[in-house]
């Protein structure tokens, strides 16, 4: 089983928001980064299919498009247990997913994969979309969001969350799929895989993704959390406060 | 009751919990290397970067690892912190101080005496004096050790806590870490990882304050010193400011009771991100002390709430700081296959609140005596050598009653203080005798509600960036019965809200808990837990 | 130029949400012409005239009997690419987030995604999304052609404007496509995490018993599967709910649109966790419970009276 997996270094979910001179990016003094979580389902699920594979006939390689210091999010991927890494090597990440997704076609276009797995989304951007545009771009089956997922030689089975209820998919392999929570649990690294890690193959490989029709702005802090206030008291005052809700607040 | 004696309260170190002979069951991976590091800071660092350079000139390849607890570098270092450079122009003697991962030179100070309204200024006793020394951020400072351990390969392992020693007779061979993805009964669940053997020729005992592994070691060994080590609680707050702070200024009196040892710091790492807190000595008489609090009280003092006003604070932590100095530190500090390092030795000067400098200048000296040793065969005993022939001896001899003067209270304590500075140390002299902190009463006085003004304890933890997970099992050990007064005691002691006295006796919430290690001073003991647990500082 | 606004349909009938996308379409001020995949007429598609669909567009084939996505995607890239629209307007919904893209890249663009906000004027489309968890806004430009855009839900509440809706029935003739829907299956009960959930309900000490959960299981029900019913530290410890309700106690950020924290004092080990939801509500009978600093609206008095008649509102509404 010859599976792809593409990552992204990203910010960790903690990460308290500054915004950098430019006012159009993070400003990334002591940001702590890390491989995209739901990356990890991607990575975790790719070394279960190659370990269920007879041995020697899987091969789990990650592709990441990010800048030098993603070659860390690589190793900590190769130390789970990938076989190889690639570093498609660029300072900036586009602002356009589309550009992204052209790079990372191009790479691995070039191979005959069963599987193309990636994280549903970036926990950065929020995209939720550079998957689905390569499986577009070559022409792949695609199933987005899998939170479960069975495979019986070259077909397969994927569930996927929706608004009340789960889809269940068939689709055929090659395929690229998308992972979302519930799909497995990735694994921590074991002492000896991050050892290991540091003697496996990382290529990096320059590239120039194109600007794209996605142009940042600007990047600004949310809008100022309003002192709240007391609506009512009783039941008398709910129907004020679910007024509120719907028009003022919004969430409802 | 009128009075409590945490001692008798506190159960005894788990020496069966943190000691194993070599080949005892439950490891999952065995892994062999020639030096092993237990703790990722600047002691640990600056051995395994001494180590991978001498290794490298001589031409030989030594397989150096370093564990540490946190998930990443540097996220449980928590300091002031002011530092003097010397050590760092010694590890790295073809680089500039420009080059050296510290915020601002210092150039004004000042010393105060506070009271509720008011502050006097005092002239800076000469320990205290900082001028050459840089402030800065020790989570910094270890991010750039780590990456230039990296970059001569050593092999840095985080999220990996050593948990227990591996002995073979009076050998120490490693170290075993703890397993992680235990559930609240301690079973292990599917996504776990199970405990790792590393055994190593050296191992080095890095831990920072009140050391779980460097205790058991001596307590095994029955290592003497002169006196029990002794601790101070340090809270500390990091604040991006409205205002700008252009000097150092450490404190002195309010909010401390007139019976407790200690002060305060404002250090600004730039001009408008201020590092402060207080610190206050575990010896304090008063069972309601707390510390958290008491710090919240100093920010409204006038001194403070005109530069905090408009400001936020992004960070919250805390630690212990070993005050025991000269008289407390282990009679020897290196051992059949194990030397132990920085504040978990006790290197620490009180007197001008410093730690760093002893802690990477240890670990360069363990470093030389453990490559002479893997040469040639020399007892590892050189590393006391050399640390006694050095000035972290010297410094600390100097100031060796300047701290444990102050068990007779704030004026006499003073008093003696600067007679000692006039002196250089030589009067008073002898050694002034000290209990252990859990051994000291403390009066209780009636419940007094705590207020609720500055930030509480549970946003506190929250701002620690602590995550840990809430179904983890507690890694405390407490007595079975605590009374309501001793179990209020623990809820004033530990700065993280780990402890709540109920109706239904102690609560533990071991998920809030920071490792600032108070509770291990004076409360339930401390033990290692899954890695990536506690706090995840970024700039203290 | 007019706008393509991406309807959806479950089992024939339009899902209300597909009002919040014609809705959204009117912000760019051309007009609107509403398009719903089906296998005949798709019950209810008309309505979407009474908030601005010019036009009412079915596609149909017998393979949108359930979402196909790439005989979907196909049917409407082909409508968009002849039809000359300025813009093609989605629903991040699970489908939509699904369908978007797929569109998007058969026109040469990427999605401009999970948009709150939309301005078109003389200088162009510009859009606003949130980033890094909604710590942030990022205001982009979006010069595509035709521009691809997804609208978070729950935004673009829907407005009554209402135009001409003449409806119209094209058959498309596409493949089914290699990926198929088989079935939708009920969620297994429970599975919501209180870490996923878009609305939290969370009760304290102050249901005084367990079984009074019941009454936040139905304010929960109500919201239709979007809702979860998360505990404080004092109520799991009591044994009263399951851990992996507990909210708050570690700093573990929750971030749901909507907290409503019920008979929780807020004075401990709560607020740390749900500081960052989008609104907070607090209902709590003290009216000096420290919960009612943080939150945004406040309810004082008695959540056995309270909270039932929330329940019915909000039934109501998502009736």
């Amino acid at each position: 089983m010859k599976i792809a997996v593409c990552i992204k270094r990203v910010p960790d979910s903690e990460t308290r928001v500054k915004i950098a001179p430019d006012g159009k990016s993070l400003d990334e003094a002591g940001v702590k980064f890390v491989l995209n979580p739901y990356d990890e389902f991607a990575v975790e699920e790719a070394l279960r299919r190659k370990e269920k594979a007879p041995p020697g006939a899987g091969e789990v390689a990650v592709f990441c498009l990010g800048p030098t210091a993603a070659q860390e999010t690589i190793r900590t991927a190769l130390a789970m247990g990938a076989d190889r890494g690639v570093l498609l090597s660029a300072d900036r990440i586009p602002s356009d997913p589309l550009e992204s997704a052209k790079v990372l076609a191009a790479e691995l276009k070039g191979s005959s994969w069963d599987l193309i797995l990636f994280g549903r989304m970036a926990i950065d951007d929020y995209n939720t979309q550079v998957g689905t545009l390569v499986a577009e771009l070559l022409d792949l089956p695609c199933v987005s969001a899998v939170s479960h997922l069975d495979i019986e030689g070259t077909r397969g089975i994927a569930e996927r969350e929706i608004e009340g209820g789960i889809e269940v998919v068939d689709f055929p392999l090659p395929a690229v799929l998308t992972t979302d929570k519930g799909l497995n649990e990735p694994r921590y690294p074991a002492l000896k895989g991050i050892m290991a890690a540091k003697k496996k193959p990382l290529d990096v490989k320059p590239v120039q993704p194109g600007t794209g029709t996605l142009e940042i702005v600007a990047l600004m802090p949310p809008p100022e959390r309003k002192e709240g206030k007391i609506v009512g008291e009783g039941a008398g005052a709910v129907g004020e406060l679910v007024r509120l809700l719907r028009e003022e607040a919004k969430v409802l | 009751m009128a009075e409590i004696v945490p001692a008798q309260y506190q159960p005894a170190l788990p020496l069966e919990k943190l000691i194993i002979p070599d080949g005892a069951a439950g490891a999952g991976d065995r892994m062999e290397l020639d030096v092993l590091i237990v703790g990722a800071g600047p002691a640990g660092l600056a051995c395994a970067i001494e180590l991978a350079r001498l290794a490298r000139s001589d031409a030989t390849e030594l397989n150096i690892g370093v564990l540490d607890k946190a998930e990443a570098l540097g996220e449980h270092s928590l300091s002031g912190a002011v530092v003097n450079p010397r050590a760092f122009r010694e590890l790295f003697p073809d680089l500039k101080d420009s080059d050296f991962p510290f915020r601002t030179p210092v150039s004004k100070e000042a010393v105060y005496v506070l009271t509720a309204a008011g502050k006097w200024r005092l002239p800076i006793p000469p320990s205290m004096r900082n001028h050459g020394n840089y402030i800065a951020s020790l989570c910094e400072i270890v991010r750039w050790l780590g990456a230039k351990a990296e970059a001569v390969g050593v092999n840095v392992f985080t999220g990996f806590p050593a948990a227990q020693l591996i002995t073979r007779e009076s050998a120490v061979t490693g170290v075993r870490t703890a397993p992680a993805g235990l559930d609240r009964n301690r079973t292990p669940t599917a996504g776990g990882t199970p405990p790792n053997d590393l055994m190593a020729n050296v191992t080095v005992l890095a831990e920072g304050t009140r050391g779980s592994l460097a205790q058991a070691w001596c307590q095994w060994q029955r290592v003497p010193s002169d006196n029990p080590q002794i601790f101070a609680l340090g809270v500390k707050e990091l604040w991006e400011t409205k205002r700008p702070l252009d000097r150092l200024i450490h404190t002195l009196g309010w909010p401390l009771p007139r019976d407790a040892f200690g002060g305060s710091f404002v250090y600004p790492l730039e001009s408008h991100l201020v590092a402060l807190g207080l610190v206050v000595g575990l010896d304090y008489r008063d069972a309601g002390v707390d510390v958290h609090v008491l710090l919240q009280q100093l920010k409204r003092h006038p001194l403070l709430r005109e530069l905090l006003a408009g400001g936020e604070m992004v960070e919250w932590g805390a630690k212990t700081i070993p005050e025991g100095g000269f008289y407390s530190l282990p009679q020897r500090r290196a051992g059949d296959g194990v030397v132990l390092l920085g504040d978990a030795a006790g290197f620490v000067d009180v007197p001008s609140l410093k730690g760093i400098h002893y802690a990477m200048d240890s670990g360069i000296f363990a470093a030389r005596a453990i490559f002479q040793h893997l040469g040639s065969g020399s007892p590892l005993a050189e590393y006391d050598r050399l640390v006694n022939a050095s000035y972290i001896a010297a410094d600390l001899y100097r100031t060796r009653n300047m701290r444990l003067a102050f068990r007779d209270g704030f004026y006499l304590g003073g008093l003696q203080a600067v007679l000692m500075t006039l002196t250089g140390g030589r009067f008073p002299g002898g050694r002034y005798r000290m209990h252990k902190d859990a051994e000291v009463a403390r009066r209780v006085s009636p419940v007094t509600p705590v207020t609720a003004n500055g930030i509480s304890k549970v946003d506190a933890v929250f701002k620690s960036g602590n995550a840990t997970r809430d179904t983890i099992p507690s890694h405390l050990i407490a007595a079975r019965d605590v009374p309501g007064d001793v179990a209020r005691f623990y809820a004033h002691l530990c700065p993280a809200g780990v402890y709540e006295a109920t109706e239904n006796g102690l609560r533990i919430n071991a998920p809030n808990c920071v490792d600032c290690k108070a509770t291990d001073v004076l409360g339930p003991r401390w033990t290692p837990r899954e890695g990536g647990s506690g706090p995840k500082y970024k700039r203290m | 130029m007019t706008t393509l606004a991406v309807l959806e349909q479950r089992d024939g009938a339009l899902r209300k949400i597909s009002f919040e996308v014609v809705t959204g379409a009117q912000r760019l001020g051309q007009p609107v012409e509403a398009v719903v995949c089906g296998t005949g007429a798709v019950q209810g598609a008309d309505q979407v005239a009474k908030f601005g669909a010019d036009k009412i567009v079915t596609l149909t084939n017998p393979a949108f009997a359930r979402y196909a996505p790439e005989a979907c995607a196909q049917a409407l890239a082909e409508r968009a690419k002849h039809g000359g629209y300025r813009a093609i307007v989605f629903v991040a919904s699970a489908t939509g987030r699904d369908l978007a893209p797929r569109v998007a890249a058969k026109l040469g663009v990427a999605v401009a995604a999970d948009l709150t906000d939309l301005k078109a004027d003389s200088n162009g489309l510009v859009v606003t999304r949130p980033v890094y968890a909604g710590k942030a806004l990022l205001k982009v430009k979006v010069a595509s052609q035709p521009a691809v855009l997804s609208l978070r839900p729950n935004v673009f509440t829907p407005v009554e404007r209402p135009k001409a809706g003449a409806t119209e029935t094209v058959a498309v003739s596409v493949a089914p496509g290699r990926v198929t829907v088989r079935e939708i299956k009920a969620a297994p009960a429970g599975t919501l995490d209180v870490a996923e959930a878009q609305v939290i309900i969370s009760g304290g000490r102050g249901l005084k018993e367990p079984a009074n959960f019941k009454v936040l299981e139905e304010l929960a029900h109500a919201f239709g599967g979007r809702a979860a019913v998360g505990a404080s530290r004092a109520v799991v410890d009591a044994g009263w709910r399951a851990h992996a309700d507990q909210v708050g106690q570690t700093g573990k950020t929750v971030s749901p649109a909507l907290y409503i924290a019920v008979g929780i004092s807020g004075a401990i080990q709560h607020l740390a966790g749900m500081r960052t939801s989008k609104v907070i509500v607090a209902i709590n009978k003290d009216k000096d419970a420290p919960i009612f600093k943080v939150a945004d609206y406040g309810v004082v008095g008695d959540l056995f009276e309270i909270v039932p008649k929330l329940t019915e509102e909000i039934r109501k509404l998502h009736g």
